[in-house]
């Protein structure tokens, strides 16, 4: 008599584990924002913009919008990366020692990119046929145009909010293909170089703290 | 009625023919299994875009928060399996459910460690971008193939007797480096944080 118990534990796990892939295939995108508390300048973690991307997107060039570019400028001096869901856009450029900027803004129908960020930062771009976004910013007083190609986890952008021995701190980082990494650490308003980031787990030593940067989505 | 001490044990009836163990198979197909659960999730892992993010619990910070309490969990029932494993082998005294113990255990850790192990798939994929990444990688793949043999293993009879507690071992030993190069890691990087 063969013992059925161990083939209905093996079963049981089968069940469980193709459940919570379903769970994760239905449900993984509208908590997505959940698990990130830090607020990102024009990131809301609020339940709106999920909702907008759980329902089918009523136009076609804005659903093929959604994902993440990166990419380097044309005089290779600076990163950037462009986050699109649902119709909205945030940006990060970044040159890897004091030139940073925040944008954010939206994608119209056609294709093309307005956003904004501080001090009258500015960038502007058109998505190509769902793979690339060619662009023009203006940050810090420079003109770059970039080309930006459509990238895969773990690329992309991520910030990281904290309070280490009472400065403030705001790390930026741009993962880019092949892993190569362009980041600012801010410590009270000071820019500097950021230090590497685990792109799996967001994970950052600064000054001597562990931190979690969080990758950006608009 | 005389008993002849020299008669072979009989703890199972006598094989007839269409009840011999089917030789080999007895081996190779645990072994088969296990060799296409482990590539299977190594290939799922590596082939599929992770997604990053996935299904999240109420109440903790982080997925990577819940995966460690979890895997925690399914490690704690792993050091049950060993101590009842031991009791069940006579090899420590242990009470009488030892057995019911061990299987019990065994159930609750593997049940807990599988949606972890989803969402390692699903949402991270199968990375070498570090030594403790890929490590954990390929071990977290190698352990739900030695654990499907385990199980296949169990169902056999007249195995060599060292065979299950060498399997059991094994799957003890991986599944404690999975959690030292995730878990333990996380909880050591982080803080213990819920």
């Amino acid at each position: 008599m063969k013992r059925p118990g161990p083939l209905l534990t093996l079963l049981a796990g089968l069940l469980l584990g193709l459940f919570m892939l379903s769970l994760d295939a239905t449900t993984g995108t509208r908590s997505a924002s959940s698990p990130y508390k830090e607020k990102s300048p024009g990131v809301t973690a609020s339940p709106t913009p999920s909702k907008a991307t759980a329902s089918p997107s009523p136009s076609p060039s804005r659903k093929a919008a959604a994902g993440v570019y990166t990419g380097r400028t044309d005089d290779d001096s600076s990163a950037v990366a462009v986050s699109l869901r649902g119709g909205r856009a945030i940006a990060y450029f970044c040159d890897g020692h004091n030139i940073e900027s925040w944008l954010k803004g939206t994608v119209k129908d056609d294709g093309s990119l307005h956003l904004t960020g501080d001090h009258g930062a500015q960038l502007n771009g058109t998505l190509k046929g769902g793979r690339q976004i060619r662009g023009t910013a203006e940050v810090g007083g420079g003109h770059y145009a970039f080309t930006l190609d459509r990238a895969r986890k773990p690329s992309g952008i991520y910030r990281a909010n904290s309070q280490v021995a009472g400065a403030r701190i705001v790390g930026g980082w741009i993962v880019l293909p092949g892993g190569r990494q362009v980041g600012i650490v801010t410590r009270d308003g000071k820019p500097s170089a950021a230090p590497v980031i685990d792109p799996g787990t967001g994970a950052v030593t600064v000054d001597g703290q562990h931190l979690t940067a969080h990758p950006v989505t608009p | 009625m005389t008993v002849d001490p020299n008669a072979a044990t009989q703890s199972f009836p006598p094989s007839g023919p269409a009840h011999r163990a089917p030789g080999p198979a007895r081996y190779l197909v645990p072994a088969l299994v296990a060799a296409a659960v482990a590539v299977g999730l190594g290939v799922y892992g590596k082939v599929h875009d992770p997604t990053g993010t996935a299904f999240n619990l109420a109440g903790f910070s982080s997925t990577g928060a819940v995966k460690s309490w979890l895997a925690s969990t399914a490690f704690f029932f792993a050091l049950v399996q060993l101590v009842s494993a031991f009791m069940v082998y006579g090899k420590l005294p242990g009470p009488r459910w030892a057995a019911a113990l061990h299987r019990w255990s065994g159930r609750i850790a593997f049940l807990v460690a599988v949606p972890v192990a989803v969402h390692c798939l699903y949402a991270l994929g199968y990375q070498t971008y570090g030594t403790r990444v890929m490590w954990h990688s390929a071990l977290g793949c190698f352990f739900f193939g030695a654990f499907s043999a385990k199980m296949l293993l169990l169902r056999s009879q007249r195995l060599p007797g060292w065979l299950l507690p060498l399997v059991g071992g094994l799957v003890f030993t991986v599944l404690t480096l999975i959690w030292l190069t995730s878990a333990l890691w996380f909880f050591r990087t982080f803080g213990v944080t819920t």
